[in-house]
C-alpha cells in the first residue's frame, strides 16, 4: 500500500512540476514576445533601409516628389498647407505600392499622400506599422494611418482589466480614458515617435455613425469619445511624438458630429468622407458632390483648420461617374478653399457597406482618368 | 581538430565503462522534462493548426507532414525514455559452450584481424574463436592459428556475413555464439558481461554497445560516432526496457537456439535487423547491456560513412516493407512501433529534401506555404526546442562513456544532414525494389573526393546561384514601389536557406578532408594487454543497487 501511494505521489510531482516548469517557460515566451516583435522589425527595417539605399535608382519616385519634402518633414509647414496634396489609398497594396504607381501613371502624376488602415489589438500586425510607414516616405510620400479602436482583439493576460468583460467594444471609450489600454497606446506613440517623420492619424473616424464602427454612438456618448481623443492625444504629447499630425474624421451624413469635436488644442486637420454609392443600395441615391460635401464643409470650415477630404470617390451605378470627379475636382479651390488635401479612395474590394463587394477603383475607367486629369488644375 | 595524443594509445578509450545506474530520483526528474515536453508539444500544435496559417493546402500539409513526423517520433522516443531500463547485471554461470565468430573477407587488412585475434585470446571465459575466412590468402589461417582460434574456409556463401556465419553453424555445435565484427577488439571480460542473461531461457540475444576508437581521426569519424553515443546509451536502454533491444550484429551474442528457430542468420542489407525482428517474433526476449567492452571503427572519411548509411537505409527500407509486414502479428505492440519507428528513421532524407526546397519555392515561384508570423512561430516553437533540449541532455546521463560523448553532436547533425540525398536514395530504391550493390564499409580511410558529396555541390550551387539571381532581381526588376515591403520576407527566406547551405558547406568541408586523409592503421597503437577492466570491480557492491523503474 505505502509503495502504491509513493508511486502516485511520484507521477504526481512529475506532472505538477512538469507542468510548473512549461509555465515558467511559457512566462518567459509571452513576457519576451513583444520585445521579440520589436527586434525582428528593427531588423527588418535595417535591412530594408540599406537594401533600398544600395539599390538606389537613378529614377526613383521621391525625386519627383522633392517639392513636397518641406511639407512632409515639418507638421507646422503642412498644417499651413496653400497648395492641395492629393493622395490615395488602394486595398492592393499589402506587399507592394505598384498599383499605386499605376494609378499615378494614368493619372500622369505623383500622389503625396498615401492612407491605410490598422486596427488596434495585441497582434504584430495591430503594433505601430513601421515598416509601412517607412516604405511609404522612402517612396517621397507622407503615411496617412486610420486608426481603428475596435477592443475585442486584447490579449486578456495582457489586460487583466478586460478579461471579465464580454464586450470591450460596450463603453469601450471610456475604457480608453480610464487608461486601460495605456501600454498599447504608448507603445504605439513611442514607436510613431521613432519614425520620426510627420504622419497623418486618423483615430477613431465616423465615430458619429450609429450603424458602422463600435467606437460609434450605439457603444459610446460624444462625452466618451472626446475624453478618450483627449487621453490618446495626452499620451501621445506626453512621450514626444510630436511628428504625429491628428485628424479628427466624423461622418458628415449626420447632423450630429459637432458633438464629438474634441476641441481646436486637440485637433491639427479635419477629415471629411465624401462618398458617393450611386444608387448599389435601397438606402442610397446619386449624390452630387456638393449634395455630399457642402453642408459639412459649411460646417467645419469654420474651424480654422485645414481640411481633408478623407474618402473621396464615386461608384458608377446611377450616374455619370467622370462628371461626379470632374465637377467634385475643380471645384475645390475656389468654391472650397479651407480643402488642403484629397485622398482618393481607391478601394477595388470595400465590402464594409453592403452585402456585396464594392469596387471604387477607377485606374481602368479611362473616362474617370480623363476628367481627374483635365480637371485638376496643376 | 586533430589531436596528437590520439596517435598513440589512448588509455580513457581502452577501459571498461558502463552506462550510469537507473533510480528514481533520475526518473523523476527527467518524468518531469517529458510532461513539460508533452505540454509545449500540445501548445505548439495548438498555434500550428489554425485555419488562419493554411496558405496553400497542398503546401501546407507538405510543411505540416515535415514537422509533426519529427515531433512524433520525437514523442515517441520520450514516451520510451520513461522505461529505461539497466539490466541487473547476471554472473555467467560455468561450463556454457560458446563460440566467437569473426569473418574475413577479401581486402581487409591482415594486420587489423592480428589484433582483434589476440584480442579474442584474451577473453577470459572459456569459448573458441573462429575465423570464417573467404580470403583465399594463406596469411589468414597462419594469424588464425597462431591467436589459437579455429580457421574455417567459407567461399562462396550468399550475403555479407550472414551467409558465411550460417555455414559456420553448421559445422560448430556451442550453444552461444558471439558475431564479432573484425574490426572491434573485445575486453577481456566481453563474455562475462553477456553470458549471465541466458539463464533465462527466454533470452535469444545479448547486445553491447558499440563504442570507437578512431573518432579523432576525422571530421566526419568524429560526426560519425556522434550519431551513435545516444543510441547504445538511453536509446537502447529505452528499447530495452520494452523488450525491443536492437541486434547490431557486431557484438552481439545470440542463442545457437534462437538462430535455429528462425532458420540460421537473416541475409540482406541490414542482416542483423532482419535476424533481432525474426527472434523477436519468435517470442524470444531480448537483452542490452549498456556496457563498453570492445572498442571498433567507424567511418573516417564521407565516401565510406555514405555507403555505410546507403546500404543501412535501404535494408532497414527492407525490413519496414517486407519484414515488419509479414511478423506484425507475432510482434508485441512496442516492438511494432520501435521497428516502425527505425525502419522509417532513413525516412528523413525525404522530409529533409521537402524542407529545403521551400525557401527556393519562394524566392523562385512567390509559393509559400504557411501564413504564419515568424515570431509567433518562433515563440510557440520555442519550448518545444527547450524541453526536446533538455530532454537530449538529460538522457546523457546513461551514454556508456559520458565524459567523452556527452554534448551537442552538432557534428553528428551536420552528417546526417550532409546524407539527405543517401538517404532518399535509399528510401526510393527500397520503393521500386531495386538492389544496390553490396559495399562493405571502409576499414581504412579512402582517398578522392566521395561522388556522394556531388548533390551538395549541386545543392550549394542552387544556393549561390539562387543570391545572384536574387541580388539582380532586387537591384534592376523589383518594382521600386514593392522594394521595401518585400524586403523583409524575401532576406528572410535567404537566411533561412543560409542555414542549410552552412550545414552543406560542412557537409562538403568533411568530403574535402576525406581527400586529404593519411592512409594510417589506427589499430597499431592499441595495446590488447593495457585494456583495463579493472572498472568492473570496483562497481561491483553498487551493482546490488541497480533497479529498474
Amino acid at each position: 500500500m505505502k509503495t502504491i501511494f509513493f508511486r502516485i505521489f511520484l507521477v504526481l510531482t512529475a506532472i505538477v512540476v512538469g507542468i510548473a516548469i512549461f509555465m515558467l517557460i511559457s512566462y518567459a515566451g509571452d513576457k519576451s514576445k513583444g520585445p521579440f516583435e520589436d527586434f525582428l522589425t528593427s531588423i527588418n527595417l535595417g535591412i530594408a533601409s540599406m537594401e533600398n539605399d544600395l539599390v538606389a535608382r537613378e529614377d526613383r519616385r521621391s525625386k519627383d516628389l522633392e517639392w513636397f519634402d518641406r511639407y512632409r518633414n515639418s507638421p507646422a509647414v503642412l498644417n499651413t498647407a496653400d497648395t492641395i496634396f492629393y493622395g490615395i489609398y488602394d486595398d492592393r497594396s499589402s506587399t507592394s505600392f505598384e498599383n499605386i504607381v499605376r494609378v499615378e501613371d494614368s493619372l500622369d502624376m505623383h500622389l503625396p499622400i498615401i492612407s491605410f488602415y490598422t486596427a488596434w489589438g495585441s497582434k504584430k500586425e495591430q503594433q505601430f506599422p513601421a515598416i509601412k510607414a517607412q516604405a511609404i516616405y522612402q517612396l517621397g510620400s507622407m503615411p496617412m494611418i486610420t486608426w481603428e479602436p475596435w477592443l475585442d482583439d486584447f490579449d486578456p493576460a495582457e489586460f487583466p482589466q478586460i478579461a471579465q468583460k464580454m464586450n470591450n467594444n460596450e463603453e469601450g471609450l471610456q475604457l480608453i480614458s480610464n487608461g486601460v489600454f495605456d501600454p498599447y497606446i504608448v507603445k504605439w506613440a513611442l514607436a510613431a515617435k521613432k519614425f520620426r517623420h510627420p504622419l497623418f492619424l486618423r483615430f477613431g473616424h465616423e465615430m458619429n455613425d450609429p450603424y458602422r464602427y463600435p467606437w460609434g454612438p450605439h457603444n459610446n456618448a460624444p462625452e466618451d469619445y472626446i475624453a478618450a481623443w483627449k487621453h490618446v492625444v495626452t499620451k501621445f504629447r506626453e512621450v514626444g511624438a510630436s511628428n504625429v499630425v491628428w485628424m479628427w474624421s466624423p461622418h458628415i451624413a449626420y447632423e450630429n458630429a459637432r458633438e464629438y469635436y474634441p476641441g481646436h488644442e486637440y485637433v491639427d486637420w479635419i477629415g471629411l468622407t465624401t462618398l458617393n454609392y450611386g444608387t448599389v443600395a435601397p438606402w442610397s441615391k446619386w449624390w452630387t458632390f456638393d449634395e455630399v460635401f457642402e453642408k459639412g464643409y459649411n460646417e467645419f470650415s469654420q474651424y480654422d483648420k485645414p481640411i481633408m477630404i478623407s474618402e473621396f470617390g464615386s461608384l458608377e451605378v446611377g450616374g455619370d461617374r467622370a462628371q461626379w470627379y470632374a465637377d467634385a475636382l475643380s471645384s475645390l479651390p475656389e468654391q472650397y478653399p479651407a480643402v488642403k488635401a484629397l485622398i482618393y479612395f481607391h478601394a477595388a474590394g470595400d465590402n464594409t457597406t453592403t452585402y456585396k463587394v464594392l469596387d471604387w477603383s477607377f485606374v481602368d475607367d479611362e473616362e474617370v482618368v480623363e476628367a481627374i486629369k483635365s480637371s485638376i488644375q496643376k | 581538430m586533430r589531436d596528437q595524443v590520439s596517435k598513440e594509445f589512448k588509455y580513457s578509450y581502452w577501459k571498461y565503462r558502463e552506462a550510469s545506474k537507473v533510480n528514481k530520483r533520475k526518473m523523476l526528474g527527467l518524468s518531469m522534462l517529458i510532461v513539460a515536453g508533452f505540454i509545449s508539444v500540445l501548445f505548439f500544435a495548438e498555434w500550428w493548426f489554425r485555419e488562419e496559417h493554411i496558405n496553400s493546402l497542398p503546401l501546407y500539409l507538405v510543411l505540416t507532414f515535415i514537422f509533426w513526423w519529427g515531433i512524433f517520433r520525437m514523442v515517441i522516443l520520450w514516451v520510451s525514455y520513461i522505461k529505461i531500463t539497466k539490466p541487473a547485471p547476471v554472473p555467467a554461470s560455468e561450463d556454457l559452450r560458446v563460440a566467437i565468430f569473426t569473418t574475413s573477407s577479401p581486402g581487409e587488412p591482415l594486420s587489423m584481424f592480428e589484433k582483434t585475434l589476440e584480442a579474442c585470446a584474451k577473453i577470459t571465459y572459456p569459448h573458441t574463436t573462429y575465423l570464417l575466412d573467404d580470403t583465399r590468402d594463406p596469411r589468414f589461417r597462419e594469424t588464425a592459428e597462431k591467436h589459437g582460434a579455429v580457421w574455417l574456409e567459407l567461399v562462396g556463401f550468399p550475403g555479407a556475413k550472414a551467409g558465411k556465419i550460417n555455414a559456420a553453424l553448421q559445422r560448430t555445435t556451442e550453444d552461444f555464439i558471439l558475431v564479432l565484427d573484425p574490426d572491434h577488439i573485445p575486453f577481456p571480460n566481453f563474455l562475462d558481461e553477456v553470458l549471465g542473461f541466458f539463464k533465462d531461457k527466454k533470452v535469444g540475444y545479448v547486445q553491447v554497445a558499440q563504442a570507437y576508437y578512431n573518432q579523432y581521426r576525422s571530421f566526419t569519424a568524429r560526426g560519425a560516432a556522434e550519431q551513435t553515443y545516444g543510441f547504445y546509451g538511453p536509446t537502447q536502454m529505452a528499447l530495452e526496457g520494452i523488450n525491443c533491444a536492437v541486434a547490431i550484429g557486431a557484438n552481439c551474442t545470440f542463442r545457437r537456439k534462437a538462430l535455429e528457430s528462425i532458420g540460421g542468420h537473416g541475409i540482406g542489407l541490414a542482416e542483423d535487423m532482419v535476424t533481432a525482428i525474426r527472434i523477436h517474433s519468435r517470442g524470444w526476449r531480448s537483452v542490452y547491456n549498456p556496457v563498453v567492452v570492445s572498442r571498433g571503427l567507424v567511418p573516417e572519411d564521407l565516401g565510406s560513412f555514405c555507403k555505410q548509411q546507403l546500404k543501412w537505409a535501404r535494408g532497414v527500407h527492407e525490413v519496414l516493407f517486407a519484414e515488419l509486414p509479414k511478423l506484425w502479428k507475432h510482434l508485441s505492440g512496442w516492438q511494432r512501433l520501435s521497428y516502425f519507428t527505425i525502419g522509417t528513421y532513413y525516412s528523413s532524407g525525404f522530409t529533409m529534401f521537402l524542407f529545403l526546397i521551400i525557401p527556393y519555392l519562394f524566392l523562385w515561384f512567390g509559393w509559400l506555404p504557411a501564413n504564419m508570423e515568424f515570431s509567433s512561430f518562433v515563440i510557440n516553437w520555442t519550448p518545444l526546442a527547450i524541453f526536446g533540449l533538455a530532454i537530449y541532455l538529460y538522457v546523457q546521463n546513461w551514454l556508456c562513456h559520458r565524459e567523452e560523448e556527452r554534448g551537442l553532436h552538432w557534428r553528428g547533425m551536420v552528417l546526417k544532414f550532409a546524407c539527405w540525398p543517401v538517404f532518399l536514395m535509399g528510401f526510393v530504391l527500397a520503393i521500386f525494389n531495386r538492389d544496390i550493390p553490396y559495399i562493405p564499409t571502409a576499414k581504412q580511410a579512402v582517398k578522392g573526393f566521395t561522388p556522394f558529396v556531388r548533390p551538395l555541390f549541386l545543392f550549394a550551387f542552387l544556393f549561390l546561384g539562387t543570391i545572384i539571381y536574387i541580388l539582380i532581381s532586387r537591384k534592376f526588376y523589383t518594382a521600386e514601389a514593392g522594394l521595401f515591403l518585400t524586403s523583409g520576407e524575401i532576406w528572410g527566406m535567404v537566411a533561412f536557406a543560409t542555414i542549410a547551405f552552412i550545414m552543406t558547406i560542412m557537409g562538403i568541408y568533411a568530403a574535402w578532408e576525406s581527400r586529404n586523409l593519411s592512409a594510417e592503421e589506427p589499430w597499431k597503437y592499441i595495446e590488447v594487454n593495457k585494456i583495463d577492466i579493472s572498472g568492473k570491480h570496483h562497481k561491483t557492491k553498487e551493482r546490488k543497487e541497480v533497479t529498474s523503474v
